[in-house]
């Protein structure tokens, strides 16, 4: 491209130097294309104002002069992939750079920095820990992350209700932002709806920081609970760095398997909104009760 | 118990054309696409057409009435044909097309034939519809997702040329005219007129001529006629809108035209003469041959559509276009989370209010006088009403509540007075709105909401049983205008 | 065979070959998960020089599960050539690392031994070398196979096109191979995992991809990655299957976790060879990856290294069409930094091919890893350097549906262009009739999906 563009302007300086000796531009005294300034103009800082610098939408097509444009608009439209974004050589255009590494960096965030205090005394919950000590062994320690710390088992005990219907708790897991954005829309939307089927029997709900999905056996037998609901952040991905999941469970033990849990995921707005799942929730609770048992036995029994 | 994960539905399509009855059978495939660990969401996965019933003249009394008795021994034979009981059928849509529609019993007619097609199968007349349901049947739909292309198909039928553009798809725009094979009849393989409908009647008096019923016609005469017809019909979309004899002709309101048409589709009876080049009306018995002008005025369709320099595509159906449509492409599934009691379905012919332009308001009051206004000034006395509503003013659990107590308060008189909550909305919050609902009105059994369905304002609606596990429940939306104004 | 060492003074003592095989191994999440790895760098160094001295007849007579327990080990001794071994048996590992990396010794070379070593004699030599070893070594041998093309070929770099799509929507996984292969990448494979595992599912995807394939004549290779079980299922039915997959582990615990055991892939592979669509003989692909034992509790006290090349072991039965590893996508509890993951990627290259397997690599990593996309690149340059065979080409990086990130279209030009590397020769000219690539670089319209306009 830039062998044509040096051509086209040889040929228009060319075609200038002919007309000018022909004497038809009179005005023109050396014909040329504007060069670059040597001397670097001076940008002031406009901060005051309400702009910003943003990343353009996902949805631009980057290609450069494709052959169909509305072709590519519409197989864009047929999958969140990362396609029609054309390049810069082999590379990425700048602008898919950037996003990418946006994106990276809403799922690092998510990942690897806690749940706000602000956010657990607005909801009005308590938290515990488990035995993990950091965001690292949290990280590389799953094990750690499914049991409790002994003040944890104490400040529990202490706050919760034994032998209730239905305990809700939260637990990071793997995305802190999935907490953030989802659980203040789903716990009063799964609440109401547990009562609203005649489920008024339910815990005190909490906060596990560091906690994992198999947490939620040790708080059940700990609280003698009948069904379990873990809210648990879920490991993140490039797009959807908020994504929670519930995994219910009826009167866990400690030879609970994988399969005794039920599981809903991609509760998030792109997903599932919290609210509805929320409502959700609370019929398939209804049915867990109502079936004793949860996980394949429930979908299979 | 039935599969949780996947279901399928007998679907049974029947079109009382101005001309022709068809029925066909069809099988729909709705599965849970959803995974084990998500909510479910479920889809129709497949359409396979089991049974294609002969093609047969619509039996008529006179010109005026429909023959219903014939009409349903005519389908009562289909089905026995077809290997199939009423009992089978889950489900489908009789729709009475083109001028039959107009017949002083035909209300009455489709209502009973809808009870004996089937327990969800739905009545259904209009231009809109029709020429939808014709769109989709023909292929025209499918062509316009696949090429990205935006589509115009007209069915041209007896008695009326519906029209549809697909962008992409969706449907944009839709229109019909009174132009149609049927409206002048002849003696079959003979040249002696039979009959002579107003419109055709206007044609002629365009072309300066005048054939009565009773005299013959001369084959360059009826293509006159003809070719003025096709050039009426291509003027609605490539010519100037209203004028001339398009304009004299149409039935609804011009197509709209603010979007690029690329490629035109032709279906219905006349099709296979604008695509079909063996299929020539050369001499009076060609053309007489079904006993109208059918054949001739596909000839001059084929002239003129060519003409109208837009890619001219081929459907993958002609005369069987809007049955198809309506048997295989009438049913869609609400959303996987809905709020509904199963004994208030199926509800049918429910009438759709649309209270609010966009999202609900925040103000729980102002949702309340909207509600009860709409409910004012669409005047349904007698019968619940669907509120067709976006969704909450956000996705949060204090704006449902708000949008809860809002409705609750405006459909005061309506719950005192006994009838249904009946809420269809397009955002994914159906089963929680239903229970904000209920949380307000313990006890009220009367509530059905659900969601990710498109309707607007003055649609029907009918809402099926729960399939899949109770998961989704099958919706027909329509059109229903029987009294449309005759254009003579 | 002594199992102490001393390091500067401080002595270490180790109870069994497979604790010296655990200790020796770089440190890595996953085996201090396990419990199993060096406390201290000095105790690694130890595990390294007693693991220098041990010949390969110690470590073949003491395998990291009993022959009589795990079918793994089973498919592995069975398949021993005797006579390479017992020429090598008395050999160190110290000094079998040195013959490999001789100026000596070739490709042809190594293809022999390989015969006669087990697949921990593999991993212990790797845990003596270094990266820049593991580069020499890796270079020296290349693997080639033959499905509908040949992958492997000296001086070719194929890629998998992964079009993977949250829903398995075919509109949308068409419109990721069409973005792939405008970039170039798709000859080793057109492989989508799909959302959903059944038989209805598989066919839907197998059946989109396989018409795509023939409909532009794309020559490749088609696969959809569900369980063996499933394609064995679908294939009964008549499905247009080229190539067959199955997800590896190194125990025959954690195999039978994934719900397979040797019999089942027997089956696999001599349905596949009998009923499958492809030309052959290579018709089976694999992925393996560092850790999946550590993960499912099942990795028996092995450390995970050891434990993958127990996998290629096992892979080696069914001359696969292609393997990679995917050390990066099982998360920070067995690879937590972009170290340790560069460094399991470079093991796995070479231990694949030491079993002379044609491996590619997918060059991985989570979003909950401490990692990121610049120590993918850096890893994705060396393993290129090193000669693997392939590597994953996902839109932009990302795949939509396993919520991780692998190599992208872009990467996979990059590294042919820089590397000078060109396509499986049938595809190149393909894509040079598509108007895509041009004296084996990407022509101006490379890039632009909407050629494949139909």
């Amino acid at each position: 491209m830039a062998t044509e563009e040096n051509l086209e302007s040889m040929i228009v300086q060319n075609v200038l130097k002919e007309l000018a000796k022909n004497g038809f531009l009179q005005n023109v005294k050396t014909a040329s294309v504007p060069q670059v300034s040597e001397t670097p103009t001076h940008r002031s800082i406009v901060n005051d104002a309400d702009e910003y610098i943003e990343l353009p939408p996902i949805s631009e097509i980057l290609i450069h002069e494709p052959i169909h444009k509305e072709t590519v608009a519409a197989l864009k439209a047929m999958t969140p992939a990362r396609i029609g974004v054309g390049r810069a050589g082999p590379r990425y255009r700048t602008t898919t750079l950037l996003h990418y590494l946006a994106d990276h960096s809403q799922a690092q965030d998510a990942v690897f920095l806690d749940v706000s205090d602000e956010f657990l005394q607005r909801m009005g919950i308590f938290e515990v820990q488990t035995q993990v000590s950091d965001r690292e062994e949290h990280l590389t320690r799953p094990d750690l992350g499914c049991r409790l710390s002994r003040e944890a088992r104490e400040k529990i005990s202490v706050n919760c209700k034994k032998n209730v219907q239905v305990q809700v708790f939260v637990a990071d897991g793997l995305s802190s932002k999935a907490i953030e954005s989802n659980v203040a829309e789903l716990l009063p939307a799964l609440i109401q709806g547990l009562q609203g089927e005649g489920i008024t029997d339910i815990g005190t709900p909490f906060f596990v920081k560091y906690g994992r999905v198999r947490v939620e056996d040790e708080i059940g037998i700990l609280l003698n609970a009948e069904v379990v609901v873990e809210l648990v952040g879920e490991r993140p991905g490039l797009g959807t760095a908020n994504s929670l999941s519930a995994y219910i469970i009826y009167k866990p033990t400690e030879k609970t398997v994988e399969a005794d849990r039920t599981v809903v995921s991609n509760i998030h707005m792109g997903g599932t909104p919290p609210v509805e799942a929320g409502a959700f929730l609370a019929g398939l609770i209804k049915d867990i009760l109502k079936a004793k048992t949860s996980g394949i036995k429930l979908t299979t029994g | 118990m039935r599969d949780r994960n996947r279901d399928e539905l007998i679907s049974v399509g029947i079109d009382i054309g101005t001309t022709t009855t068809q029925v066909i059978i069809s099988k729909l495939t709705l599965e849970n696409l959803a995974g084990r660990f998500s909510v479910p969401r479920v889809q129709i996965t497949q359409k396979e057409i089991l049974y294609r019933s002969a093609i047969h003249f619509t039996p008529l009394i006179e010109h005026h009435l429909i023959d219903a008795p014939a009409v349903a021994a005519l389908l009562s034979a289909e089905y026995s044909k077809a290997g199939f009981t009423t009992g089978e059928i889950d489900t489908g849509a009789v729709i009475i097309t083109g001028e039959t529609a107009k017949k002083e019993n035909a209300k009455a007619v489709i209502s009973q034939l809808a009870g004996f097609a089937g327990d969800f199968v739905v009545a259904t007349a209009g231009p809109k519809l029709e020429a939808i349901m014709a769109g989709k049947g023909s292929g025209a739909q499918a062509y316009s997702v696949k090429h990205k292309k935006t589509v115009i198909n007209i069915d041209v039928g007896g008695g009326t040329s519906n029209y549809v553009v697909f962008n992409n798809g969706k449907v944009v725009d839709t229109a019909c005219i009174n132009v149609g094979g049927h409206l002048v009849e002849l003696e079959p393989l003979g040249s002696r007129v039979a009959y002579v409908a107003p419109a055709a009647r206007k044609v002629m008096r365009e072309c300066g001529l005048t054939i009565e019923p009773g005299q013959t016609a001369a084959y360059a005469d009826l293509k006159k006629i003809t070719d003025k017809m096709a050039e009426a019909v291509v003027a609605v979309f490539a010519g100037t809108p209203g004028q001339g004899m398009a304009g004299e002709l149409m039935m609804t309101e011009d197509l709209r035209r603010d979007y690029i048409l690329d490629t035109v589709m032709v279906s219905g009876g006349v099709a296979d003469f604008v695509y079909d080049q063996e299929a020539r009306a050369l001499s009076m018995e060609e053309v007489s041959r079904y006993g109208d002008i059918g054949p001739l005025l596909g000839v001059s369709l084929h002239k003129a559509v060519l003409e109208s320099g837009l890619f001219v595509a081929r459907p993958e159906e002609t005369i069987r276009a809007t049955v198809i449509g309506a048997g295989s492409q009438s049913l869609e599934v609400s959303g996987s989370t809905i709020s509904v009691v199963e004994d208030l379905l199926p509800l049918t012919n429910i009438p759709v209010v649309k209270p609010f332009a966009g999202l609900a308001p925040a103000d729980p009051a102002k949702v309340k006088t909207l509600v009860e206004r709409s409910l004012e000034i669409s005047g349904f006395e007698d019968t619940s009403v669907a509120l067709a509503i976006a969704g909450p003013a956000d996705m949060s659990f204090n704006s449902l509540q708000s949008l809860a107590r809002g409705l609750t308060a405006g459909l005061t008189r309506e719950i005192e007075r006994g009838r249904l909550i009946i809420i269809v909305l397009e955002q994914d919050c159906a089963k929680a709105l239903g229970q904000s609902i209920k949380h307000l009105i313990p006890g009220n059994r009367s509530i059905v909401c659900v969601d990710q369905v498109l309707v607007e304002d003055g649609d029907y609606i009918d809402i099926g049983k729960p399939i899949i596990g109770g998961r989704v429940v099958p919706i027909i939306v329509k059109t229903l205008v029987f009294n449309r104004p005759d254009n003579d | 065979m002594i199992l102490k060492g001393k390091v500067y003074g401080t002595a270490y003592t180790f109870n069994s070959v497979r604790d010296v095989l655990a200790k020796a191994s770089e440190d890595k999440s996953g085996d201090r998960l396990a419990g199993i790895s060096a406390v201290t760098a000095a105790e690694r160094v130890a595990a390294k020089l007693v693991l220098s001295e041990l010949t390969l007849e110690d470590i073949y007579n003491n395998p990291v599960i009993p022959y009589e327990k795990d079918e793994v080990t089973r498919v592995i001794y069975d398949g021993i050539n005797t006579t390479v071994y017992r020429k090598y048996k008395n050999m160190t590992v110290g000094a079998l690392r040195e013959t490999i990396l001789d100026h000596e010794t070739t490709g042809n070379d190594l293809a022999n031994i390989s015969r006669g070593l087990t697949s921990e004699i593999i991993a212990a030599v790797t845990k003596l070398m270094s990266t820049l070893d593991l580069i020499v070594a890796a270079q020296k041998m290349r693997y080639q196979a033959h499905c509908n093309t040949t992958i492997g070929l000296p001086g070719t770099l194929a890629f998998r096109c992964q079009p993977n799509h949250p829903t398995d929507n075919p509109q949308g996984i068409l419109a990721s191979i069409k973005e792939g292969l405008s970039y170039g990448s798709g000859d080793a494979v057109i492989g989508v995992n799909p959302v959903e595992d059944n038989i209805e599912s598989y066919t839907r995807v197998i059946e989109v991809v396989s018409e795509f394939i023939d409909r532009w004549q794309i020559p490749t290779q088609n696969c959809v990655l569900a369980h063996v079980t499933t394609q064995i299922a679908a294939l009964e039915k008549g499905a247009p299957v080229h190539l067959v997959f199955q997800s590896l582990a190194g125990t025959q615990k954690a195999n039978e976790a994934f719900g397979f055991t040797v019999k089942t892939l027997d089956d696999a592979y001599e349905l596949a060879l009998r009923q499958g669509a492809a030309s052959g003989p290579n018709v089976m692909y694999f992925e393996t990856g560092q850790g999946s034992e550590v993960s499912l509790e099942c990795h028996e006290g092995v450390d995970q290294q050891t434990l993958e090349s127990r996998c290629y072991g096992l892979a080696r039965r069914y001359k696969p069409f292609m393997i990679n590893n995917v050390s990066g996508f099982i998360g920070p509890e067995t690879l937590y930094t972009g170290k340790e993951l560069t460094r399991a990627t470079m093991e796995d290259l070479v231990m694949a091919k030491l079993h002379a397997l044609p491996m590619g690599v997918a060059q991985c990593y989570t979003n909950h890893m401490k990692a990121d996309q610049n120590d993918q690149e850096v890893a994705n340059t060396l393993s290129a350097l090193a000669g693997a065979n392939f590597f994953m080409g996902i839109p932009g990086g990302d795949d939509v549906m396993l919520s991780y990130q692998d190599t992208s279209f872009h990467d996979n030009a990059t590294l042919r262009e820089i590397l000078n590397l060109r396509p499986c020769p049938e595809f190149e000219s393909w894509l040079e009739k598509m108007g895509i690539m041009e004296n084996g670089r990407l022509t101006k319209r490379a890039g632009d999906l909407s050629i494949f306009n139909d």
